[in-house]
């Protein structure tokens, strides 16, 4: 590589680190850009660079902690508040010292494949788990969750931003465009998050519905992601790779929270999992059943007399079985 | 482009977006090196920008900027990943070990999946040791920054440095995994895009009218 070329892709490396920068000099980029083609293609190279590390970030994440783990555990120092961040060139040294430290014992060990995770920063992840009751779930930055009964929620990441949902949750997340909050929830990816959302998952599929704001579905299954906004509902069918959207009344949103669940045109199999869930009782049926739907609400204090009322409207007949209860035709 | 306009209920970022249309169309051309993909561009953003949901944004306008400067790279990225599948086909078909006799209009796929799964432990293999390699400053920054995913702030009261010191920290890193991959042809497949697109078989954009 001749010194010319270097020297560009030094500028276009310092470019690129400084992109994230609330102040960053666009119209000095966009300059530097214009003065000669070539600093283009060494930009794209260091964007791209950055876009497969990107891509990479999980496997390598997990290959630096293994290759740290006989190195001696030195804390990081505790993190102040962002605002104290010292943008001027001096900044005191304090922990400088004993990362030297660490990074030899890293590279030297970084030819040793050790399994071993010391959670040197990340912490580790935080699983939330309910019986019979919902539990409410404070996150640090003033967004919340109510985690609905029999279900879980698994929040990693230091910036709480990853988290995976069994069962169902109502979300109330702080929009900030800075952080790329994800949640997995059986099959479905939700991220692009700035919103009052609620998802339920189960064995017929995943249901998410937006009572404010907007989200980003992706699945592998679907050929792209699907944008929900306000009064979306999207019934997602891992089985058959489906998702069907359709409006819902925003405020019948999460309505589980105050013991109601409302529904337009639900399969029976997904309104009996949600009874099982709320209610505390379990419902089966026969399969031709299962697609069969249902609109309407139900009152979940009482799970037998929700459950009497479901089958009043459908006209169908409620058996006791043996571990609890049995739809069938007249 | 006749490009929609900003009605009146459309406020935070679509209204940005119009006070920094120029600004951002020039960006645009300059980023990509190309006028019409330009346009095309920020017919995009617009769409993008007129999506998000209208909380407060702090800084708009660099907020737009990043937004339209993920775009290209979301178009080179995709451009270089067909590129990198074309000639995983290529090589595979250079071999003969697999597709043969197969015509190619019926082959499903110009890249088997596996081809693909090597190719990216691979690409996962030599960003490890890239990164295994890097002066021990700017590794520990890469690290922090963009594995454990901390601000670069942040970063800064980690190791106790300045967040300048972090960004040429991030400069150096990149500039080293760039060598890297460049070493072992990972751009090439990019660099030859212009001789792809001759031969009729490169990746297009969709026409918009």
């Amino acid at each position: 590589m001749n010194g010319d070329e270097n020297a560009i892709l030094v500028e276009a490396a310092a470019w690129h680190a400084a992109s994230g920068r609330d102040d960053m000099d666009w119209d000095g980029f966009t300059a530097w850009l214009e003065a000669n083609p070539r600093h283009r293609t060494a930009y794209d190279e260091v964007a791209l660079t950055d876009a497969v590390l990107e891509e990479h970030r999980e496997p390598l994440r997990l290959a630096a902690e293994a290759a740290d783990a006989p190195a001696p555990r030195d804390e990081p120092a505790p993190l102040r508040p962002i605002e104290a961040a010292n943008d001027g060139e001096a900044a005191p040294a304090t922990v400088f010292s004993g990362w030297k430290r660490w990074a030899g014992g890293a590279i030297a060990a970084s030819l040793v494949a050790v399994l071993a995770v010391p959670q040197l920063f990340q912490p580790a992840p935080v699983v939330y788990e309910t019986h019979d009751t919902a539990q409410a779930v404070a996150l640090t930055d003033g967004s919340t969750v109510m985690l609905a009964p029999h279900s879980r929620l698994t929040v990693a990441g230091r910036a709480q931003d990853r988290m995976a949902l069994a069962g169902g949750a109502w979300f109330d997340i702080r929009h900030d465009p800075a952080r790329p909050l994800a949640i997995t929830a059986g099959g479905v990816e939700i991220s692009d998050i700035g919103t009052k959302f609620d998802v339920q998952t189960g064995d017929a599929g995943v249901r998410v519905k937006v009572a404010d704001g907007e989200v980003k579905v992706s699945a592998d299954a679907l050929a792209g992601p699907i944008r929900l906004s306000r009064g979306r509902s999207l019934l997602f069918d891992g089985a058959d790779g489906t998702a069907l959207v359709t409006s819902v009344t925003a405020d019948s949103i999460g309505e589980w929270r105050s013991g109601r669940l409302s529904y337009v045109s639900m399969p029976l199999a997904l309104v009996a999992a949600d009874l099982s869930r709320y209610a505390g009782v379990k419902v089966t049926m026969a399969d031709e059943l299962r697609g069969r739907q249902f609109s309407g609400t139900l009152v979940i204090g009482d799970g037998e007399a929700a459950l009497r009322d479901l089958s009043q409207v459908l006209g169908l007949a409620l058996d006791r079985d043996s571990g609890g209860y049995r739809l069938r035709q007249r | 482009m006749d490009a929609p306009q900003a009605g009146p209920a459309a406020g935070g970022l679509a209204g940005r977006f119009e006070l920094h249309r120029a600004e951002l169309l020039r960006f645009l051309g300059a980023r990509c090196g190309n006028p019409a993909e330009a346009e095309d561009l920020l017919q995009e953003l617009w769409i993008k920008a007129s999506g998000q949901p209208g909380g407060p944004i702090a800084n708009g306008r660099a907020y737009l900027f990043r937004m339209a400067n993920n775009l290209v790279l979301d178009q080179a990225r995709a451009r270089q990943r067909a590129m990198q599948r074309d000639r995983a086909w290529l090589e595979t078909e250079g071999h003969g070990t697999e597709g043969e006799g197969a015509a190619v209009e019926d082959r499903p796929d110009p890249a088997p999946r596996a081809d693909e799964e090597i190719a990216r432990r691979q690409e996962a293999r030599l960003l490890e040791q890239a990164i295994a390699a890097l002066p021990p400053g700017a590794q520990r920054a890469l690290r922090l920054h963009r594995l454990e995913g901390y601000g670069q702030a942040e970063v800064a009261q980690i190791m106790g440095i300045s967040r300048s010191g972090v960004e040429k920290h991030i400069a150096v890193a990149m500039r080293h995994l760039r060598n890297s991959l460049a070493d072992c042809g990972w751009f090439a497949a990019a660099a030859s895009e212009d001789g792809a697109g001759a031969r009729g078989d490169g990746p297009r954009r969709d026409e918009r009218s």
